[in-house]
C-alpha cells in the first residue's frame, strides 16, 4: 500500500494549495485537503442505487433542488436499477455499470456507496485513492484487513468518510447518550443486545445470471461461483462472504450505538467467543442464531450479541416523541450499570430510547454530548470543515470488525483473543489467516 | 454426552433426505477429521443432489476449521494432505475452486507445488493465484514469481498483485485495479 499515490482532484488540489498558504500563518489549525467552502456545491456520484442506494439518491436529489448538490453520475451492475436511478437523478447524470468510471472523474467530489457488503471496502479504498469523499453503507468491511485498508487509505487521502450506521445521528440517540454519559445508571458494566434470527433459505439451484445483471462485477472480489438467485438483491446479507447475517447487518447499528454511547470508539475487546446455529439447508450460510460475548478491559465491561435474546417489550408512545412510535421493536439493547438499567429499541434509522432518558432534565453541571445534525448533514460538515464525522472510518471499521470477529468465532467454534492496538487476532494461526481474504482480480484492494 | 460421530455415520447421515439429519452431521464433521475428506468430496462433487452436495461441502469446510485450531498441527497436516489430492483433474471445476479456498485456510508449503501447477489452467488460474497468495510460506511467493515469468500478458497483473501483497516489488507490470472496463447499455433517461 505504501507506494500507492492518492489522486487528488483538481478542485481539491486548488483548495489544498490555498489552505497551505493560509495555514502557514494560522497554525496549528490544519485544513484537510478535501475541505470545501460552506457555499460550494458538492458534486456526487452514486454507486449502487437499489434499496438504500435509491433512498440516498432521493436524499441527495432533494438537496439538488435546494442548490446544495449536483448529481453527476449513477452506477449499478443491474441495468434495470440503473435505468430507474437515471430517471430519478435527472438527465444531467451520466450512467455507468463499472464504478471505476465514476471515481476517475475529476468533477466528482464525493461518492455514496450502497452496494452489497463485500464491495464496501474495495470501493471505499478505490474512491479514497481517487480523492473522493465517501459515504459508505454499513457494515464497513467484511474482513479485518479490509477494515485496516479502509482506515489507511481514507486517512492518507484526508477525505471525510461517513459509514451508514445512522443510529448515532438519531434524536433519541442523543438523549440516550447524554443520559448515560451523565452517570444516570452509574458505571455501565454490561450491554446486552438482542435481535431476532437470520433467515434460512436460498433453496433454488444455480443457474445463468439474468441479462440485466453483470455477475462478474457483482461478485467483485469474491472468488468465482455460478450465479444463484439466492444471492441478490438484498439476500446477499444472508451469505457469510457477502453479508454475514443479522449480527453484521443490524449489529453494525446496535453495536455502533453502544460503542458511541460507551465512549468506546477506538477501543476493542480482548476476547470474543461465539456459539450459534447455521441454517439447516439452502444456500444461505449466515448463522440463524448466534450469541457472542465480547470482553473489554481497562475499563472492564462486557458486550453481548444475542440472536435471539430477550427483547424488552416496546413502551407505549403517543407518536409525538422525538423518534415517534417504535416501529421495529425486534432489536435493541439493555444497558446495565452499577446504579440501574437503561434500554433502547432499534438502533438504525429508528432509534428509540427508554422514557426515563427522554424525560431526564440535565442540571447546570450536566455534561453535554455531540448532537448530530443528521447523518448526511454530519458528513457534509466533515467535507466542508474537516471535522471528524460521527461514524468516521475508524469507528465504522471497528464496529464492523466486532461483527466479523463474532462470526469468525462462530465458524471456527472457538474463543478468539484480540489485540486492538494492532487490530490483530492473537495466538491462533488459522484465525489470523482468516482476518484477510484473497480477492479476485482486478477487484482487489 | 452424545457418542462421537464415526466416519461411517457421518457419510450415511450427510446423504440423508432429512435436512435436520444432514445439518447435525455437517456441524459435527470436525471431530471425524481428515479421513472424512475423500468420501465427503465424492458426495460434494456430485451435482445431481445439490442440497446433499452442499451439506458435504460445508462438512469439509467445518473439518478445515476444526483441524486448524491451535495445538492441532498434526490434524491440520492430515487434512491438508487430503485436500491436496483433490485439486487434480478429476472433480468438477467449481468444486476444485472450493477445495483451493479450503487449502489456503489450513495448508502450508506442502500445497504450493500442486496448486502452482494450476496457474496455467485458464479456468482455475485465478483461484490458484488467490490460494498461493494466502498460503503463509516462502515457497508460495517463489511459485508466484515463477508463475509471473510464465504467465500470459492478460494474467500477469493478477499475479503481480499477489506478489505485491506479499511484499515483492513488481515494477514492470501494470496495476489495473482502477482501470474501468465495463460499459453499460443504458442511456441517461431524458437526455
Amino acid at each position: 500500500m505504501s507506494d500507492r499515490k492518492v489522486k487528488v482532484p483538481r478542485r481539491a488540489f486548488l483548495k489544498t494549495a490555498g489552505a497551505a498558504t493560509a495555514t502557514a500563518f494560522a497554525a496549528p489549525y490544519l485544513v484537510p485537503s478535501g475541505a470545501m467552502a460552506a457555499n460550494e456545491k458538492l458534486t456526487f456520484g452514486h454507486i449502487g442505487v437499489g434499496g438504500m442506494g435509491g433512498a440516498h439518491l432521493r436524499g441527495i436529489k432533494s438537496r439538488m433542488g435546494r442548490g446544495e448538490t449536483n448529481i453527476a453520475a449513477v452506477c449499478d451492475v443491474d441495468e434495470r436499477r440503473l435505468e430507474n436511478a437515471s430517471r430519478m437523478a435527472g438527465p444531467q447524470a451520466d450512467v455507468y455499470r463499472d464504478y471505476r468510471y465514476v471515481i476517475e472523474r475529476d468533477d466528482i467530489d464525493a461518492v455514496v456507496i450502497s452496494t452489497p457488503d463485500h464491495l464496501h471496502a474495495l470501493q471505499t479504498v478505490h474512491a479514497a485513492e481517487c480523492g473522493k469523499h465517501v459515504y459508505v453503507e454499513k457494515p464497513a468491511c467484511c474482513t479485518v484487513e479490509e477494515g485496516k485498508a479502509m482506515i489507511e487509505a481514507c486517512n492518507r487521502a484526508k477525505i471525510a468518510v461517513q459509514v451508514g450506521s445512522q443510529g448515532r445521528s438519531q434524536p433519541e440517540a442523543y438523549l440516550a447518550h447524554r443520559y448515560l454519559a451523565n452517570g444516570n445508571i452509574g458505571r455501565v458494566t454490561r450491554v446486552d443486545c438482542w435481535h431476532y434470527p437470520s433467515p434460512s433459505g436460498g433453496t433454488r439451484p444455480d443457474g445463468e445470471p439474468p441479462g440485466h445483471i453483470d455477475w462478474d462485477l457483482w461478485l467483485g472480489p469474491l472468488r468465482w461461483r455460478p450465479f444463484n438467485p439466492g444471492y441478490l438483491h438484498g439476500t446477499f446479507r444472508w451469505m457469510m462472504e457477502s453479508g454475514g447475517g443479522q449480527i453484521r447487518d443490524r449489529g453494525a447499528h446496535v453495536m455502533s450505538c453502544t460503542m458511541w454511547w460507551m465512549g468506546a470508539d477506538g477501543t476493542g475487546p480482548v476476547t470474543v467467543e461465539a456459539t450459534g446455529e447455521a441454517p439447516r439447508r439452502g444456500l444461505w450460510d449466515s448463522a440463524v442464531n448466534i450469541n457472542v460475548t465480547y470482553t473489554f478491559k481497562d475499563p472492564d465491561w462486557v458486550l453481548t450479541w444475542n440472536q435471539p435474546g430477550n427483547p424488552v417489550p416496546p413502551e407505549e408512545r403517543t407518536g409525538r416523541e422525538p423518534g415517534g412510535r417504535i416501529s421495529r421493536p425486534g432489536y435493541g439493547a439493555l444497558y446495565t450499570g452499577t446504579e440501574g438499567t437503561f434500554h433502547h429499541w432499534g438502533g438504525d434509522g429508528g432509534t428509540w430510547a427508554e422514557r426515563k432518558a427522554r424525560e431526564w432534565e440535565p442540571g447546570p453541571d450536566a455534561e453535554d454530548v455531540y448532537r448530530s445534525p443528521g447523518h448526511m448533514d454530519d458528513w457534509f460538515l466533515g467535507i466542508r470543515t474537516g471535522k471528524k464525522t460521527i461514524m468516521n472510518v475508524e469507528a465504522g471499521a471497528d464496529v464492523a470488525i466486532l461483527t466479523v470477529l463474532g462470526n469468525l468465532s462462530f465458524l471456527l467454534g472457538r474463543k478468539l483473543q484480540w489485540d486492538q492496538s494492532k487490530r490483530e487476532i492473537v495466538g491462533d494461526e488459522q484465525a489470523r489467516r482468516l482476518m484477510d481474504s484473497p480477492e479476485r482480480y482486478p477487484y482487489v484492494i | 454426552m452424545n457418542e462421537p460421530l464415526t466416519l461411517e455415520a457421518l457419510i450415511e447421515q450427510i446423504q440423508s433426505g432429512n435436512h435436520n439429519v444432514r445439518a447435525a452431521a455437517r456441524d459435527n464433521a470436525g471431530q471425524v477429521g481428515a479421513p472424512a475428506i475423500a468420501p465427503l468430496a465424492e458426495i460434494a462433487s456430485d451435482p445431481g443432489k445439490f442440497e446433499i452436495a452442499r451439506s458435504a461441502n460445508r462438512a469439509m469446510q467445518n473439518i478445515v476449521y476444526h483441524a486448524g485450531r491451535p495445538g492441532a498441527a498434526d490434524e491440520a497436516r492430515a487434512v491438508s494432505a487430503e485436500l491436496i489430492k483433490l485439486v487434480g483433474a478429476e472433480p468438477p471445476l467449481q468444486f476444485r475452486r472450493d477445495v483451493m479456498w479450503m487449502i489456503w485456510q489450513i495448508a502450508g508449503a506442502e500445497a504450493v507445488e500442486p496448486v502452482a501447477a494450476l496457474l496455467d489452467n485458464p479456468d482455475l488460474r485465478d483461484d490458484a493465484r488467490m490460494c498461493l497468495e494466502g498460503l503463509p510460506a516462502d515457497e508460495a511467493v517463489a511459485a508466484l514469481q515463477a508463475g509471473l515469468a510464465e504467465a500470459p500478458d492478460d494474467f500477469k497483473p493478477a499475479v503481480a498483485h499477489s506478489l505485491r501483497k506479499r511484499g515483492v516489488d513488481v515494477p514492470d507490470v501494470p496495476d489495473l485495479r482502477l482501470v474501468p472496463t465495463k460499459q453499460t447499455s443504458v442511456t441517461p433517461v431524458g437526455r
